[in-house]
């Protein structure tokens, strides 16, 4: 059972740190074959300004977004820019050394795979 | 209160006739506020900037490449259009085949078509587009007519 913090759909700002300007990704959240992948948009980041770490169970997402001012005069301004920040519940029984992550497009793709010892095995059944 | 008298219908049937009636009402009255048409946020958000010679546009549209969105100029009126997929196999069920269970889709998907009015006179021919990381970035040249002019001022 796969349980999450952070119920705020929205791009709300993260109340939990000090910095001004964090901000909660969009994500979508699928299990595949006991497999969990996080797709989380995180546009304005780098493949280097992302941190994905998993301990005691939970996924954590930071990328940090450099400020991008355009010069002039703000005529309208409806989203703010900053570090996106998220975290997953995920529970026990992961790999923590399989996990893999893509950047790409401003979309981070992270899947942790289930242990290999959890995942069901089919057992072949020899006949006599 | 006694809604029972000798003679009457079920309590039950009234009940009934009651609801039928207040479907017949809800059923021809008009629409609820966003009934049938559930306002969402307009996609992508965007943010606007003037200087003296551009007006500057920029817009979040990640997992869209650069293919996948166009960018055209009508009017003095940006258009951003294109289609976002938000990748991934289809759920169970949809013969996907695999066991598939979703437990967060909160990444928007589909068409969108985003008219951001520029308020001054631009030269269309001269817009340019990035796309780095998801980040869309439009320069609108302004129209030489809506650029600020100095006016040179000769003493007498």
């Amino acid at each position: 059972m796969v349980t999450m913090n952070g119920s705020v759909p929205d791009r709300a700002r993260d109340a939990d740190t000090a910095a001004a300007l964090t901000y909660q990704p969009h994500v979508d959240l699928r299990v595949e074959q006991g497999d969990v992948v996080v797709v989380a948009d995180v546009p304005g980041a780098t493949p280097g300004s992302i941190d994905v770490a998993f301990a005691d169970g939970v996924l954590s997402l930071h990328a940090q977004v450099p400020a991008r001012d355009l010069p002039g005069r703000v005529v309208r301004q409806e989203y703010g820019i900053g570090d996106f920040r998220r975290q997953f519940r995920l529970g026990e029984g992961f790999d923590a050394t399989g996990i893999t992550a893509v950047y790409a497009l401003g979309v981070l793709t992270v899947r942790v795979p289930k242990l290999a010892a959890v995942r069901p095995r089919k057992v072949p059944v020899q006949g006599g | 209160m006694r809604t029972t008298r000798p003679g009457s219908a079920h309590p039950l049937d009234e009940l009934c006739a009651e609801v039928d009636r207040l479907w017949t009402t809800l059923i021809a009255a008009p629409p609820l506020h966003g009934w049938g048409s559930t306002p969402r946020a307009a996609f992508p958000a965007v943010n606007v900037r003037e200087t003296d010679d551009a007006v500057l546009v920029e817009a979040e549209i990640p997992g869209l490449a650069a293919a996948d969105v166009s960018v055209s100029v009508a009017d003095d009126t940006l258009v951003l259009e294109g289609e976002r997929r938000t990748d991934g196999p289809r759920p169970a069920g949809e013969g996907a085949g695999d066991e598939v269970v979703w437990h967060r889709r909160e990444r928007g998907s589909g068409r969108f078509e985003r008219r951001i009015p520029l308020a001054v006179a631009v030269a269309a021919d001269r817009v340019e587009a990035r796309l780095v990381d998801g980040v869309l970035t439009v320069r609108c040249p302004k129209a030489p007519e809506a650029q600020p002019r100095r006016v040179p001022v000769s003493g007498g």
